[in-house]
């Protein structure tokens, strides 16, 4: 009996060959360059390894190391400052001016489409290059108008503040990512019907009341990819605060990520098992994040339906 | 009563025409200088007022560059590394979601699928450590192959094509197909892929500019300068010789060419891409 199940299974299998065929290449390169490093970083995560001598078994010291170390205890605060403002001024701005486009203004749609879209062709590593010319201290363009406007040269050192590093992050992921918020909101909203405002501006209701009670929930859908798909970014920040600081993290570790406290760990300390500890710290906050947006998008969907 | 209204609309409808015209010089102007700044000497980018207006000094400029690494070699880097990419995973990823989007019965594709959508939550954090030292086992450091053929993998690819495929083609066209005597691969080839060709090339414009803007995993595989990719050889140009600022915006504009270039031939499929993968 199980031998003749087992038979019709294997035909099945046969019988969908070219299924398997075709999803094959996919997942054995899956298999070999992504599932065995994530497997293997789980095992570097419970060893102390410089990648020469053997790999040395020490539980879950490397965990508790990262987190009685002061520069990740900096690191995570400085990743959820990043996140949290370059998410909440990104997605705002990016969901304002979606609205304005779409409402209100006259001429130029495709213009405004594509206008804030440029940035984001930008790498993130040139972007810094770039925002680091205007912000030097020596001849920056910031440092000149702000000289010319109180009268006396000025010098400030806007990349070497530990006040200012983290804002200037910021303004370089909003620089880059506000157009791709745009254009996710803007095709949000060709899905909302039209006839809901026309009915709404009938009865005389407001600007601002449209904005919060029809077109936000309505866009939620929108909103919550936008902001998981901001959250995932954030949280693994490489490149933008890498570059701004030349690799140093700022000036007392003031612009310093979990991303780069990993590729710092790994690559310039060898120390592979307390590096792999926190890229095991930094899935757990992906995971949670996830869980938390998957909650959300059922609610709403449930929402819908009702 | 009825006219003073629409008049009211129409002049706030300007207005805010006009503020977002503002608010979008902002976004360009950094750009708008970089151009500029790459023509013009040293000492004339730290006059004020700073000048606004293309200067005569960009084949000095360009000798400046030539002068730390040859000017077009990151360039040549880039392309060798994002168009073999590009190519292999547009074709892994379509044949994948090709097998997804038609064999929806057979055994193990619910599971599989899953699994597919479920990478597009993978923090790439996760692998890069244990990916590094799997790279040098291989012999893969100092080498392109660590950015080429990992890279082939991709979820969101896959996702893509499942998408789109599952969107625009029939299931009376395999049937079709079938009838005629052609093989599930076969299929593929002479029927599916002429038919999805706008998809393909959304996600090969996506593919080719973030590859283009790579950073990390370049810079985590590749030591020697003459392999830099553009991001890596103009963070270095910009540490070691970041006082030449008009040198280094002139490299940068070089580096930005090409992604430009790309944008304007194809922009509704960059866009196409973009808005794919929130509507579902």
């Amino acid at each position: 009996m199980a031998q003749g199940r087992g038979g019709r299974s294997m035909l099945k299998i046969r019988r969908n060959g070219a299924f398997y065929a075709s999803i094959a290449p996919f997942f054995l390169i899956f298999l070999v360059f992504s599932v065995f490093p994530v497997a293997f970083s789980f095992y570097l995560g419970f060893n102390r390894w410089d990648g020469f001598s053997d790999p040395q078994f020490v539980g879950f010291a490397n965990y508790a190391q990262a987190l009685r170390d002061p520069i990740f205890q900096k690191a995570i605060g400085n990743t959820v400052y990043l996140w949290f403002w370059s998410t909440l001024i990104t997605v705002g701005l990016a969901l304002g001016l979606a609205v304005l486009v779409n409402e209100y203004v006259v001429s130029g749609k495709t213009y405004f489409r594509m206008v804030f879209l440029l940035p984001l062709l930008v790498a993130p590593a040139i972007a810094a290059i770039i925002l680091r010319v205007f912000f030097t201290s020596n001849g920056g363009l910031v440092n000149l108008l702000s000289g010319a406007v109180t009268g006396t040269p000025s010098y400030f050192d806007w990349l070497g503040s530990e006040a200012w590093i983290k804002p200037l992050v910021v303004l370089l992921v909003v620089w880059r990512w506000t157009g791709w918020h745009m254009i996710i909101f803007l095709a949000g909203l060709q899905a909302i019907p039209r006839d809901i405002y026309e009915a709404a501006r009938m009865d005389g209701v407001g600007r601002w009341p449209i904005f919060s009670r029809i077109t936000v929930p309505l866009l939620l859908p929108s909103l919550a990819f936008s902001i998981i798909t901001a959250t995932l970014g954030g949280l693994q920040m490489f490149d933008e605060p890498y570059v701004l600081t030349q690799g140093t993290g700022g000036t007392n570790n003031a612009a310093t990520t979990l991303g780069m406290y990993l590729y710092a760990t790994a690559f310039t300390q060898f120390n592979f098992g307390l590096g792999s500890a926190v890229s095991w710290y930094i899935f757990a906050a992906v995971v949670v994040f996830t869980v938390v947006y998957q909650v959300i998008v059922r609610r709403s969907q449930a929402g819908a339906a009702a | 009563m009825r006219k003073l209204l629409a008049n009211r609309e129409r002049r706030f409808n300007l207005l805010v025409t006009v503020v977002l015209a503002l608010v979008s010089l902002l976004f360009i102007v950094p750009l708008y200088w970089t151009t500029v700044f790459a023509t013009r000497t040293l000492s004339e980018v730290f006059q004020f007022p700073p000048p606004l207006w293309y200067g005569g000094n960009i084949v000095q400029n360009y000798f400046n560059i030539a002068n730390v690494f040859p000017p077009f070699r990151p360039i040549w880097n880039s392309l060798v590394v994002a168009v073999p990419k590009t190519a292999g995973l547009v074709l892994v990823s379509a044949l994948a979601g090709y097998g997804f989007a038609r064999y929806t019965r057979a055994p193990g594709h619910r599971f599989l699928l899953v699994m597919t959508f479920a990478t597009l939550f993978f923090p790439p954090s996760l692998a890069l450590i244990p990916f590094f030292l799997q790279m040098s086992w291989f012999g893969w450091l100092n080498t392109f192959w660590p950015l080429i053929v990992p890279a082939l993998a991709s979820g969101f690819g896959v996702v893509w094509m499942y998408t789109y495929i599952g969107s625009t083609i029939p299931r009376e066209l395999y049937e079709a197909a079938e009838m005629d005597g052609a093989k599930g691969l076969s299929t593929f080839f002479f029927v599916v892929l002429p038919i999805i060709r706008p998809g393909l090339a959304a996600l090969a414009v996506w593919t080719l500019i973030s590859t283009w803007n790579d950073f990390q995993l370049p810079l985590v595989v590749l030591a020697e300068g003459s392999q830099f990719t553009v991001p890596l050889a103009l963070t270095m140009l910009s540490t070691t010789h970041y006082s030449d600022m008009p040198a280094v915006m002139l490299a940068t504009l070089m580096g930005l060419v090409p992604v430009f270039v790309l944008f304007a031939l194809l922009s509704r499929q960059f866009i196409a891409g973009l808005t794919s993968g929130a509507v579902k």
